[in-house]
């Protein structure tokens, strides 16, 4: 009840003239082939831009940035599995830490994140830590993404593309982070299972 | 740990770029600032209402106040104040039509107020008080911890001005089982498996006299990223207390607990000990929930490589503070701590204030000078020759050492 006062008291006070604006983020995270690298950028800006990531102290070990993802999935709720924590930490002491603490079998992606179907897809991407299929959460529905785009012939290459780009202002200020990470056909299933929703 | 690690050095770099040419990209024109730790360069940027500051982190935004503000005068300005959220949906603006703030929960009379209806509550009252992160110096952590990687520039001084909350509590009436008091601002987190930012007070904390709901700053409405329109001002105790946008106070009977009670059960924690301390790179067995601030003391007026002279008396500056004791003294010491001289203190602004001194120094021989400087407060509490580590990095307040030059 509480936080939800003060949500009504925030959005009203979010259409005020005087707002202030601010900068653009700037910091991206480092590329890489390991897997985790679209992990991380699929999952840690949801909640933070990408320089909470990149100030940590060097040197840093593979463990050590496991007990963080740990800590990130168990304490602020971060939409990460356990295989996931091994990948994030793999490719953070690698790209950021000590690389020599990585073991060889944490680089690859383990079979079971195999991305077959969309329910798969959707589990593995977070997209229900912030979609619902029937209300909004942070994000809006999929029923209403569906709605707002029936009827419209550009409706799956724009859902696609708002998926891949993320964006903000479409649907309210709580931005939407990139996946820049899905291949076309994952895109597709995605998009055509949001845009199905009625 | 080691003295060189201590130490504080930071100077602005970027001009000479900008010297340098036109064709560099944007990028590599920003002025940034240099800290002694891995990883520890800032860039300085412009948010909204701020001076150039150190950035930490963008979303949420997260600034420090760079060091060399705090030689200008004991006040931090308003537009040189450190930033710091823990979520990232913040409120950008605040409509004080719509604001309220709700007094609910163990009370005699459930109270919803506009800034207004507060105001007209009772006399506004003001104090100089410095709030302060608990991570604030958290970079120099040896062994090195996750967190916001701070310098010694998260901390600032202001005047802050408002209503006493004893009186608005008095207002509504509490139960007489009363036991926590929480405060709950308008940032919320961006996924619901994430908690709020909420923190609680027990009941004589909270009905303690100098703890303030503010809204001026330095005689002016609290910046936006600072907390406007309404402010919990918690004097002694460590920032994360001092709940921004404050919207919502609870008074409840029973132990703050659940989802939304995170940051007081699971984060701000130090080990159950004197030092709040483990051995580096241990776990504690036993946490509480982080409290009041150690005493602490720095060199304003000079960085780590400054050059003094043989014979030549140079009037050192600087700074210190405590939980709300008050300052006692401020020494400094140039044999490693052997030996240490008195400083003189400046104006008292309260003891919830930067205190700030100055001792005359006349180096009689050339060569390296390490200067050392340490102050204690009125319950004779004073600050560690060794760093106290813990695994969050909070309440550093080891003594502070200067390596200087004399020529």
């Amino acid at each position: 009840m509480r936080a939800v006062l003060c949500l009504v008291a925030a959005c009203l006070a979010a259409y005020a003239a005087d707002a202030i604006t601010l900068p653009p983020e700037t910091a991206a995270l480092a590329h890489s082939p390991l897997p985790g690298y679209m992990v991380a950028m699929q999952k840690c800006g949801i909640c933070h831009s990408a320089d909470y990531i990149t100030l940590q102290p060097p040197h840093m070990t593979f463990e050590q940035w496991g007990k963080e993802m740990a800590k990130m999935q168990h304490t602020y709720g971060a939409p990460i599995s356990d295989a996931e924590i091994t990948l994030l930490a793999a490719y953070l002491a690698s790209t950021y830490g000590d690389a020599v603490t990585v073991p060889k079998e944490a680089r690859v992606s383990p079979a079971s994140l195999a991305q077959s179907d969309v329910q798969t897809l959707i589990n593995s991407n977070g997209c229900l830590g912030c979609h619902a299929l029937q209300q909004k959460i942070v994000g809006p529905a999929f029923r209403d993404v569906a709605a707002k785009y029936r009827g419209n012939p550009e409706a799956l290459v724009t859902v696609e593309s708002h998926i891949r780009s993320g964006g903000q202002g479409r649907w309210g200020a709580v931005p939407m982070p990139p996946f820049s990470g899905l291949d076309a056909r994952e895109l597709e299933m995605l998009a055509t299972f949001v845009l199905q929703q009625h | 740990m080691r003295a060189a690690l201590n130490s504080r050095r930071q100077f602005l770099r970027g001009a000479s770029v900008l010297l340098a040419g036109a064709a560099l990209p944007l990028r590599d024109l920003a002025a940034t600032v240099d800290q002694p730790f891995g990883n520890g360069t800032r860039e300085l940027v412009v948010y909204p209402q701020k001076r150039p500051l150190m950035r930490i982190t963008t979303r949420p935004p997260h600034l420090e106040t760079p060091f060399s503000v705090f030689n200008e005068g004991p006040i931090t300005p308003n537009d040189a104040f450190f930033v710091r959220y823990h979520l990232a949906n913040i409120p950008l603006s605040v409509d004080l039509n719509a604001y309220r703030l709700r007094v609910h929960g163990k009370v005699g009379q459930e109270l919803s107020l506009s800034l207004e209806d507060l105001q007209r509550i009772g006399d506004a009252e003001e104090l100089v008080a410095v709030n302060q992160c608990a991570g604030n110096s958290r970079g120099y952590s040896m062994p090195r911890v996750f967190g916001a990687q701070l310098g010694n520039g998260s901390m600032g001084n202001a005047r802050w001005a408002g209503l006493p909350l004893r009186r608005l509590l008095q207002k509504a009436g509490i139960a007489a089982d009363a036991t926590q008091v929480t405060f709950n601002g308008l940032d919320t987190p961006v996924l619901p498996a994430t908690s709020d930012f909420i923190k609680s007070l027990a009941i004589d904390d909270a009905l303690s006299s100098d703890v303030l709901l503010a809204w001026n700053m330095n005689n002016e409405p609290i910046p936006m990223l600072n907390g406007y329109p309404l402010k919990l001002i918690v004097p002694g105790y460590f920032g994360t207390y001092w709940v921004k946008h404050l919207c919502d106070i609870e008074v409840i009977n029973t132990p703050f607990a659940g989802h939304d009670a995170l940051f007081m059960t699971t984060a701000y924690r130090l080990p159950d000990n004197e030092c709040g301390c483990v051995p580096p790179g241990t776990q504690p067995a036993n946490t509480v929930p982080i409290g009041r601030f150690k005493v602490r003391s720095f060199v304003t007026s000079l960085t780590n490589g400054s050059i003094l002279h043989r014979g030549r008396t140079t009037q050192i500056k600087g700074i210190a503070f405590d939980g709300g004791y008050g300052i006692k003294t401020v020494q400094i010491s140039i044999d490693g701590g052997v030996s240490w001289r008195d400083a003189i203190l400046g104006e008292n602004l309260g003891k919830y204030s930067f205190r700030e001194w100055r001792v005359a120094l006349t180096p009689t021989q050339v060569g390296p000078l390490e200067l050392r400087v340490r102050a204690s407060n009125t319950r004779n509490e004073t600050q560690p020759a060794e760093a106290a580590w813990n695994p969050a990095g909070y309440a550093r307040n080891v003594i502070e050492s200067m390596h200087l030059v004399v020529v």
